[in-house]
Order: structure tokens, then sequence, then C-alpha cells
């Protein structure tokens, strides 16, 4: 019934590693060589935020306090994000470690939030939501220290597509 | 304890009391994430609970503790319990097994801290600070170590489809682990994500599920009082396994910002997961023959039968949501939350269970407490996860089709929102009903342990 190499653990670890690396080689490692992933778009020069800017500052605010986990940043191509705005491509996301798409829209897709409110509206909703929305989900960051608030602001602000220019159009967007 | 030896299975049982443990502090994180929902001002009653409480915070705590502290510790004791057995042999290190128990929840326990003072990175289940995946990495490792000197001292020749599950985790899991949490420190960009979603995707994929596929397989003789079904078709399952689950990352991401040929690299192998899924359920319905009586009595078997089909459930689920059409509805939805809790709570978390129930009592030689508990465990979770679980994909459908009518920003996206809210109530009440099954598992393995009812050592449970 069983062969011999049914027996033998080197025989099968081996195999089991190996049909692993197959995948990871597919999915982990080919993208690196896609050139539509490794070419920046306008965009992501855009969100290419220089270190200790207010914008990065505010990114790392947006991570520590789980921002990520009710907002997502991608548009699809599909009916239901027609109204958010250009659809996101992979290059937009060249600059981002740790890009943040996410997988909840517990609150609304915050891609392209920068140009649909301004920063005093933005800074007003952190402290209360439901001052705007009365059945708003969302917690108060009130909590937050003023220079962590103005730098979450800024991250926001900067979360909006490139101006259109001839290298944009060229490139298809 | 120095010069008095460990006894056997030691390792197996601080793995089974410390994963009960992180289980009802994974619940209990649960719930407040539930109310959170519905009320976003509980429990923001000073800045303190305000600034350490918040969503953003309590929600990667509760992943993290159901997957790193209750489920891969139950399953480790898996390891530790059944492998032996398997091999007819003693583990090749007591003393290491109990080290590595021990040292994994209290690694753990300080990557808990670490999220609670929001040191996260914004990958699921990957949320725990680099320093906190090395010494996991090396624990896995070790562990790995201790086990797979035990199967090489086996007495049996013969290595059960059990075994090859296992030695397939101990091979993956590190593997998965070191590529979702390492590369993603230094790279930037969409190769990241997919490496992201590769491991989001393959925490369950190629460790919960063999590691529960595994435990299936051992149980269900020992239930049934059958030999397994189709040695064959266990073995097609295994390699199918690890062929199709670990290319699954990208259809996390179909519709989404990656290449279109990454995408049919996701879906195409998202369907085709139907084969291995498909090679389970046969083998268990087959060792079920001219048994299916006893689960009327068997309280581990129903544990058991119920999570196989369960995790047959969510393999139906998951292939359907990788389409393109499906996805572009259900994606960013409620509904991802139901289908996430389908294989980890009522897959192997029920399989979990089950293994608990029937290792324990075999470990320390003493009965399980109450039987009627251990029945009131399984209805509080399976009913608790139909009210939570349906809940969670009707809530998902209905915000799917309001954005398609438009309703993506601002006051629009409320109302969706309010809608939403009865739902939202609906999973907290499932969800407490989960976490009542918990602690009545709780106090039920604590009084089997403190008052359980002696096994005499002239008539033994069968097969330890």
């Amino acid at each position: 019934m069983a062969n011999d190499s049914e027996k033998n653990i080197g025989v099968l670890m081996l195999g089991a590693f190996a049909l692993f690396m197959i995948g990871v080689l597919g999915t982990c490692v080919l993208p690196f060589f896609d050139s539509a992933i490794n070419t920046p778009t306008e965009t992501a020069k855009l969100k290419n935020y220089p270190a200790n800017s207010g914008e990065a500052r505010g990114r790392a605010v947006y991570i520590r306090e789980g921002c990520h986990w009710c907002h997502s940043q991608s548009v699809r191509p599909v009916k239901a994000d027609s109204k958010l705005g250009p659809v996101s491509v992979p290059g937009d996301y060249y600059y981002d470690k740790i890009p943040l798409i996410m997988t909840q829209r517990t609150g609304p897709d915050l891609t392209w939030v920068g140009s649909r409110y301004s920063p005093e509206w933005q800074y007003e909703h952190l402290n209360n939501p439901q001052k705007f929305y009365k059945g708003s989900i969302m917690p108060k960051y009130n909590y937050l220290s003023e220079q962590d608030k103005r730098d979450l602001v800024a991250y926001l602000m900067s979360l909006k597509p490139a101006p259109k220019t001839s290298a944009g159009a060229a490139a298809g967007r | 304890m120095s010069a008095v030896a460990i006894r056997p299975y030691t390792t197996a049982k601080i793995f089974i009391y410390t994963s009960i443990v992180w289980l009802l502090l994974g619940m209990i994180l649960a719930l407040l994430v539930a109310i959170k929902s519905i009320h976003p001002d509980f429990l923001t009653y000073n800045r303190w609970l305000q600034e350490y409480f918040t969503y953003g915070r309590l929600r990667p705590l509760h992943t993290n503790t159901v997957l790193f502290g209750f489920l891969s510790p139950a399953y480790f004791a898996m390891w530790f319990y059944i492998i032996p057995v398997l091999c007819k042999t003693s583990l090749y290190s007591e003393r290491l097994g109990v080290f590595t128990a021990w040292a994994w929840s209290a690694v753990y326990a300080v990557g808990m801290v670490m999220l609670f003072m929001g040191r996260q990175v914004p990958v699921e289940y990957s949320e725990m600070p680099l320093v906190i995946d090395i010494p996991i990495i090396i624990l896995v490792a070790l562990m790995s170590y201790n086990l797979i000197r035990t199967i090489l001292n086996r007495k049996e020749r013969i290595l059960y489809v059990t075994l090859w599950y296992f030695l397939g985790t101990m091979v993956w899991l590190p593997g998965i682990y070191i590529v979702g949490n390492i590369p993603g420190a230094y790279v930037s960009g969409i190769a990241q994500t997919s490496i992201a979603y590769t491991w989001v995707h393959n925490i369950i994929g190629i460790w919960f599920t063999p590691a529960g596929v595994g435990t299936i397989y051992y149980l269900m003789p020992k239930l049934t009082g059958n030999p397994l079904y189709s040695h064959k078709l266990s073995l097609i399952g295994f390699w199918t396994i690890i062929a199709f689950y670990i290319w699954n990352g990208p259809h996390h991401l179909v519709n989404g910002p990656i290449p279109l040929w990454l995408m049919k690299a996701g879906i195409i192998p998202s369907i085709l997961l139907i084969i291995p899924v498909w090679t389970v359920l046969a083998n268990v319905i087959g060792t079920m023959k001219g048994a299916w009586y006893k689960v009327a009595e068997n309280l581990e078997l129903k544990f058991m039968l119920t999570g196989a089909l369960f995790y047959f459930l969510s393999c139906i689920q998951g292939p359907f949501q990788s389409l393109m059409g499906p996805n572009a509805v259900l994606h960013f939805t409620y509904w991802t939350v139901g289908h996430a809790h389908m294989p980890l709570f009522a897959g192997f978390g029920l399989v979990a269970f089950a293994g608990i129930y029937y290792a324990l009592p075999r470990i320390i030689g003493r009965q399980i407490y109450s039987r009627a508990l251990m029945n009131w465990h399984y209805w509080l979770s399976v009913v608790g996860f139909l009210i939570f679980a349906f809940a969670m994909w009707l809530a998902g459908v209905l915000q799917g089709f309001g954005w398609m009518d438009g309703n993506q920003v601002g006051a629009a996206f409320v109302r969706i929102v309010e809608s939403l809210h009865i739902y939202l109530i609906a999973r907290a009440i499932g969800g407490t009903f989960m976490f009542l099954g918990a602690i009545t598992f709780a106090w039920n393995i604590y009084k089997t342990a403190t008052a359980g009812k002696q096994i005499p050592v002239e008539d033994p449970l069968p097969a330890l």
C-alpha cells in the first residue's frame, strides 16, 4: 500500500518546501519584476513624503491609532466605487512603505479624501465625528495631542490625485 | 523541577491551559470591539481609556490574541500530544517542550503589550513588531526540532497521514511567518501588499488548515471506531493543499490595484482549492459510514464533525468571493468579517475544542467533569456563531449593494452605516453566545483538572 518514500520524512519535507516556494515565487517575488508595479505614478511622487514632514508623522499617527482598520485606501474599477474618483493603479503605491489598502470600509474609503474636505473640516471631524454625522460610529479622536491632530490632518489632506500633466496623460491616466 | 522528571505530555497540557486563558481574553476583547461598533462612546470615560481602548488598537489585539494566543497553542498542543502517540514513543525532550510552551505565552504577552501601546504594523494578522516576530520564529523552530527528533525516534515505521500534515505545518508555519513578517518591513509598494496578503490568507491556509485537517484525520478513526476511509485521498489532499493554498494571497486584491496576471494567479488556485477540500470531506463522510448514530452520544465527534462541515462551507464561500463579480459587491464589507470567523472559529476552532476534550482526559487521567456543560459549550458556540455570521453576511450584502447605488461618501455613507446598526447588535449578541460557550468550556476544563473523576490506571481510556 504505502511505498518507501511515504515513510521518509526527508522526501516529504523537501516536497512540502518546494511546493511552498513555487507559490511564494509566483505571488511574492514575481510582482517585483512587473513594470506596472515598479514605475511610480505622479500621484505616488506626491505621496513620497520627506522624512519627518507633517504628512509622514501623520501617517505614523494614522497607523498607531489603527485608522486603517476601518478605512480602505483603494478605488476599484467597479460600479460601487464610481463616485470615489480616479481608480487606483499599482504605481500609486510605489513609495508607500506598507500600502494601506486594507480590507474593511466600516468608514468611507480615504484614497482621495484630501480633495473632498477642507483641513478645518477634517480637524473638527477628528475631534467629534458625531457633530457632522449623528449616526457615525467613528470614535472621537479629541484625546490626540494638538501636534498629532495637525499631522494627521496634513496626511489626510495629502491624499489626492496629482494634477493632470502631460506626463500623466501619456501614461494613460 | 531540576531533578524531577517531567511527566509525559506536560507540554501539551500547558499549551491547552494557556490557550484557554488566551481564548477568554480574546473573546473579552472581541466583545469590546463589537460594542464599540454599536456605540462609539462606550468605554471612553477618560483620556486613558479613550487612547488605549480605541477600536483601532483593540481590533488587532483581538485577532492576534485568538490567533496566536488561543488557536496556535491549541494546535501546538495537538502536535505535542498526537505526534508522540502516533510514533509510539515519548517526546524527544519534554523539558524543551515545556520551555517552548511557556515562552510562547510570554512572548505573546509582550507582543500584546506592544500592540496595546500602538506599536502596530498595518498588515492584518502581522501587527506585532519585528522584535516579537523573531522570538516567535525561534520558538517554532525549537518545537519543530523537538518533534522531528521524536518522529525520527519512532517505534512505528508507517507515517500516518496526520504526521504528514503535521510535518508539513512544521515547514510551512515558519516559512510563511518569515515570508509574511520579515521582508515586508524593508520593501514598499504593491509587491509588499502581495506579500502581506499571501501571509493573511496562508496563516489560515497552510497553518491552521493542515494542522486542523491533520487533527481531524487523527480523531476520525478514534472517535468513530472505523479506519480512515481512504489513505490515498488524504495524500492527494495533502499535496493539493500546499500546491493551491499558497497561491491564494492575491485573491484578496481582486479588482484592486494589481496587474491582471496577478489576479488570475490568485483566482485560479482559489477555485482549484475545492479539490483538497473535497478530499477532506469525502474522507470524513466515508469514515463516518455506519457511525453516524454515534454523533448523538459522542460529543467530541459532534464538535469535530461540525468543525469539518464549517471548514467545507468556508471553502465553498472562499472561491465564490474570489470571483470578480461577487468580489465587487462583497469586498470591503462586513461579509468578510463573517467569512473570516467561519474557518477560524466555527471550523478549526471547533476541531481544536474536540481535540482538547479528547486529549486532556488522556493526559491528566481524569474524565471530563461535565458532559452537559460540554453540550452547552457546543450549542452556545454553534448557535452564537450562526447568529454572528448571518448578521455579518446580511450586513455585508446590504452594504455592498448600498454602495452600488452610489452611497460611498459623506452623509449617504453614514445612512448605510445607520441602517446596519441592528446587524451590529445581532453580531454582539451572537458573539456573547460564543463567549458564554467559551466560559462554559473554561469552567469545565478547570473542574476537570481539579475535580474530574480519576480514570483508574488498570482501565485507562482507550488509545493512550
